[in-house]
């Protein structure tokens, strides 16, 4: 802190003495300067202090100089000194961890980060920015860089995700750092490409296409495989991020051979001294889940069945099984190595039987599949291997009759090897054991022994037991009744209705034989109609109900008592068709059998939590509706006293509205003959008015016509005459008027020939009165100067 | 399975012009006659016999559609050779070409053989563009081309196949650098033939290092 401080006081220069300036105001000087300063070095100086104070005043450092860093790694790439400082700086501000310095700090928010986050992602071209700079083959630049994107990612996944996919390259040059020399840098591009992988697919896709399958395992098998450190571990996760529920990157994996290359992950060691380091424990639970992944139940069958021949054929079944039955491993990885086989070899004929040959290392050897189910009923092994087991045996036992076949053979009297322990003797003994879930389990395991099987249910109605020494041997059914009966544990019961249902359904040989068991229908009737308020109850009834509505479907009236209609009508009378279904509803309506539905293998927590299986939801989903329907189309065609009573009813309320109709018949006829009646003199009655109509028309023309030639021809005469008098009388007018208007122009000609030859006359006496004047005025005679002027005048 | 080369192939064009199709055609032979809108990428393989030389195909087929313009850039770089494909019976598809051309240019190494498929030639009836038309356009742009139709299958298997010769020789001719997986190349685990590889390797180190 001391060095921190000098160096501060470098930047900054001495304080005042006495006052202490405050962080803000130190933080907004450094902004300041490296805003203004245009020395590179006072800038790299200002940084590297921004850079010591961001840990303590990361609000004050990030609210006021956010915008300043920016501009500083555009404008001093050429710098890798300061960028190193504003990306560290940027880091310390963006980190999604909570510093020591700021612990106690109350006004640090607790998602500073990501607030800072969100505000250095608005302008994409930040991205970008950073993204360039892994370009700089500098370390210290390259480094934070990375650094610096994993924090962005971490506080904002889906937001940077969307804008590197877009940016050209920007998936591809992170590719490009797992190939760095530096391990530093490959090592934390790995914590980076795990982030960026998280859920989107799309950059998964591109990420593989980088090679990216090639690289982790040349990592993972330069470190050792699964005795490496924790790089094998990250290698793995981002492997995992990559294949999870993308199968065009399954498909990818498994066309690059890569299966294959996860061998080596599951080589035992052979000398067993060598314990699981917990870093090795790691690193092969990550090897399996992507094993699991490969081969999940969720992925498509044509992908699932692929993967697994592959892994059978490499050999990494053999490898998991050599696992399974090694000693020393620890049992969180056996569990899940017991759930990778299982899911290897689900559905998939050739590696089941490779199971089913799997022999284990004991003296006598005993069948692999043998010494699990032992596990599976001991009460001492932990929960969740119990659970692995049986999912694995219910694997082994998918959709494959002939391991299907060979666990019941196992049951028959004829085959019975009384030195060696079989699995079917396994399963009877968890049936009956004092342990719930060991009853549980072998009830399950037996189920599923039983699904799309007929041959093997009739076959199981074959198995007797042995129960008390001297008495008489009882059949599994019988047994199963009984304990049904007997049992006050709800998992118990729960999981022995499950076993009946699955046997019984399309199973008549089996529905004779529990009819026959006794006081096995009245527990059902007893259970059905029982009126208890809680959910596990309800599950029972619905249940109970379940198997009785089989017991119905399926009966071939071979049992006396119990026939086909006798049962129908018990289940009517004591329970009601209404109270039935909507019991038979509640099943689905449980918790867990929602929990259960959604996939193959158990996912519960606790012991207690472990009800329904998976198999049981897809028979009640299968039968629910079948069931009722049966029930319900068969009662409307039974044959009872009161529908014969009732049928006397509505014969008679027919006779009734028959002879109503009949009535109502005869009066229509009626009313339709008088309406007839009335039609024709309507039509009559019309014709005649038109007819009347036409006349009329007619007669009014005519009178018309004739009105309008009489009075005419008198009045135009008369006016006729009159205007021909008047036009004459004006004619002559006329003619008359322009005589005299011709009369009156000559006389005007005449006068203006007058006026022009005065005018002339005028002009020559003018001229002689003016040589008479020359020559008086030549005589000396003076001249009167008005008289030619008034003369003149006179004439003008 | 052993291989002696792995050649990465993408497959570009506009949307429904047949590329997912002809992919399906190429490695499960059977047609789909539903389009089914491919989203962002997937992803198909095939193994091919050239010059008696086992070579695996991985193809990315990728979409069609604007959206995913940006998504499928990030795959020319890696790919060693491109299916570029048109329906004759949409002009449209003929007409973007070019777009597609200088995208795929712009991004990818400057090795990448490209191969220009008109594709639908099944729908005589229907055909838009002329087969010189786009004989014209790949010799303008030196392009190799073909008309294919993925539902008869006609000329699918030369499509493909022809691509990876024209690789094959350009390897042979030392134009890539098969040693530097980004050009979309990789040489088999098993593939022992180390002086030939090696030499040419060398020679296409050179050029390669001038292009990129």
């Amino acid at each position: 802190m001391d060095f921190l401080k000098s160096g501060l006081k470098t930047v900054l220069g001495a304080p005042e003495p006495g006052q202490q300036p405050s962080g803000a105001d130190t933080v907004e000087r450094l902004v300041e300067r490296v805003n203004n300063s245009t020395l590179l070095e006072d800038r790299r100086d200002a940084c590297r202090a921004l850079k010591a104070m961001s840990r303590k005043y990361r609000v004050e450092v990030g609210a006021q100089g956010m915008h300043t860093l920016q501009q500083c790694l555009e404008l001093d790439r050429a710098d890798n000194e300061t960028i190193n400082y504003c990306l560290d700086t940027l880091n310390n501000i963006m980190s999604p961890t909570q510093f020591e310095e700021e612990e106690e700090n109350p006004n640090v928010p607790m998602n500073i980060g990501e607030q800072f986050t969100e505000m250095f992602i608005k302008n994409h071209q930040n991205i970008q920015l950073v993204l360039d700079l892994l370009d700089e083959y500098d370390f210290r630049v390259r480094f934070s860089a990375v650094q610096l994107l994993t924090s962005l990612l971490t506080n904002r996944t889906k937001d940077i995700q969307e804008i590197i996919l877009v940016k050209p390259m920007g998936v591809s040059k992170m590719m490009d750092l797992l190939a760095d020399t530096r391990e530093v840098i490959r090592n934390e591009t790995l914590l980076l490409l795990i982030k960026l992988t998280k859920g989107n697919a799309n950059i998964q896709k591109i990420v593989a296409f980088e090679n990216a399958f090639d690289r982790l395992f040349e990592i993972v098998s330069s470190e050792g495989y699964s005795d490496g450190g924790i790089i094998v571990e990250d290698c793995l996760l981002l492997m995992l991020n990559l294949l999870k529920n993308n199968s065009s990157n399954i498909n990818f994996f498994k066309e690059g051979s890569f299966i294959q290359k996860m061998l080596p992950m599951f080589n035992t060691p052979d000398e067993e001294e060598v314990g699981w380091s917990p870093q090795k424990v790691s690193n092969v639970h990550c090897m399996l889940q992507i094993v699991r992944t490969l081969v999940s139940p969720s992925n498509s069958a044509q992908i699932i069945s692929s993967c697994q021949k592959i892994m059978k054929n490499c050999g990494l079944l053999d490898s998991l099984c050599n696992i399974l039955m090694a000693s020393g491993v620890p049992a969180d990885i056996l569990t899940e190595t017991i759930n990778a086989v299982g899911e290897g070899v689900r559905g998939e004929a050739a590696a089941q039987r490779a199971l089913g040959a799997v022999l284990a290392p004991s003296n006598p050897p005993r069948p692999a599949i043998v010494v699990l189910l032992m596990s599976m009923v001991n009460e001492k092994q932990p929960f969740s291997l119990r659970c692995a087991v049986l999912y694995c045996f219910q694997c082994y036992l998918y959709h494959n009759e002939t391991s299907q076949a060979s666990l019941v053979q196992t049951l028959l009297p004829s085959s019975t090897d009384v030195s060696s322990l079989t699995s079917g003797q396994l399963l009877c003994g968890g049936l009956f054991s004092s342990d719930v879930l060991s009853n549980w389990f072998s009830s399950v395991a037996l189920m599923h022994a039983l699904i799309d099987n007929n041959a093997q249910k009739e076959q199981l109605l074959r198995v007797l037991l042995a129960t008390n020494i001297g008495s008489s041997p009882v059949s599994l059914l019988h047994q199963c009744t009984v304990l049904l009966q007997q049992s006050t544990k709800l998992q118990s019961k729960v999981a022995l209705l499950m076993l009946l249902s699955q046997w019984m359904s399309n199973c008549p040989p089996a529905v004779s034989a529990f009819l026959r068991a006794p006081g096995a229908v009245g527990y059902l009737v007893t259970q059905t109609c029982s009126n208890e308020h809680d959910e596990n109850e309800y599950l029972l009834q619905g249940m109970s109900a379940f198997l009785l509505a089989i017991c119905i479907h399926f009966n071939d009236d071979s049992v006396d008592n119990y026939s086909k209609d006798s049962l129908k009508q018990l289940l009517v009378k004591r329970i009601g068709m209404e109270t039935f279904s909507a019991k038979l509803s509640e099943v689905s309506r449980h918790e867990a059998y929602s929990r259960a539905a959604k996939h193959p293998q158990l996912k519960v927590k606790a012991a207690s939590d472990i009800l329904i299986d998976y198999e049981f939801c897809k028979l009640f989903k299968g039968l629910e509706s079948v069931l009722i329907q049966s029930l319900t189309v068969v009662q409307t065609n039974g044959d009872t006293e009161e529908d014969t009573e009732s049928l006397a009813q509505y014969k008679s309320l027919i006779r009734q509205q028959d002879a109503r109709l009949h009535e109502l018949l005869q009066q229509l006829a009626a009313e339709t003959q008088r309406g007839h009646k009335l039609q024709a003199a309507l039509t009559d009655a019309t014709s005649e008015n038109s007819r009347l109509k036409d006349e009329n028309t007619l007669l009014k023309a005519q009178l018309s016509t004739a009105a309008s030639i009489q009075p005419a021809p008198s009045v135009d005469a008369n006016i006729q005459l009159e205007y021909q008098q008047k036009v004459s009388a004006l004619t002559d007018e006329v003619n008359r008027l322009s005589a005299v208007n011709h009369a009156a122009n000559e006389e005007l000609a005449r006068t203006k020939k007058d006026q022009d030859d005065l005018l002339e006359l005028l002009a020559d006496q003018d001229s002689k009165l003016n040589e008479y004047k020359m020559r008086l005025l030549s005589l000396g005679q003076p001249v009167e100067e008005d008289l030619p002027t008034e003369a003149e005048q006179s004439l003008a | 399975m052993a291989y002696a080369y792995l050649f990465k192939y993408i497959i570009i064009g506009d949307t429904g012009v047949g590329k997912s199709c002809l992919l399906l055609q190429f490695t499960d032979k059977r047609f789909q006659p539903v389009h089914d809108l491919t989203i962002g990428v997937e992803f198909g393989a095939r193994m091919i016999t050239i010059d008696g030389k086992q070579i695996k195909l991985q193809i990315w087929d990728t979409a069609g559609q604007e959206a995913f313009r940006s998504i499928t850039r990030s795959y020319y770089r890696g790919a060693a050779g491109a299916l570029l494909v048109y329906d004759i019976t949409r002009r449209d598809t003929f007409n973007h070409l070019t777009t597609w051309l200088e995208d795929a240019r712009q991004h990818s190494n400057s090795n990448m053989v490209i191969m220009l498929i008109g594709n639908k030639s099944d729908l005589e009836s229907r055909r838009e563009v002329k087969k010189e038309e786009g004989e014209a356009f790949a010799r303008e742009h030196g392009l190799v081309f073909m008309e294919t139709s993925a539902k008869t299958a006609a000329n699918v298997e030369e499509a493909f196949i022809n691509t990876a010769k024209e690789i094959y020789e350009k390897i042979q001719e030392g134009v890539f650098d098969i040693n530097n997986e980004a050009n979309g190349i990789k040489i088999g685990p098993q593939h022992s033939t180390g002086g030939g590889a090696g030499a040419s390797a060398g020679a296409g180190g050179a050029a390669g290092g001038g292009c990129c």
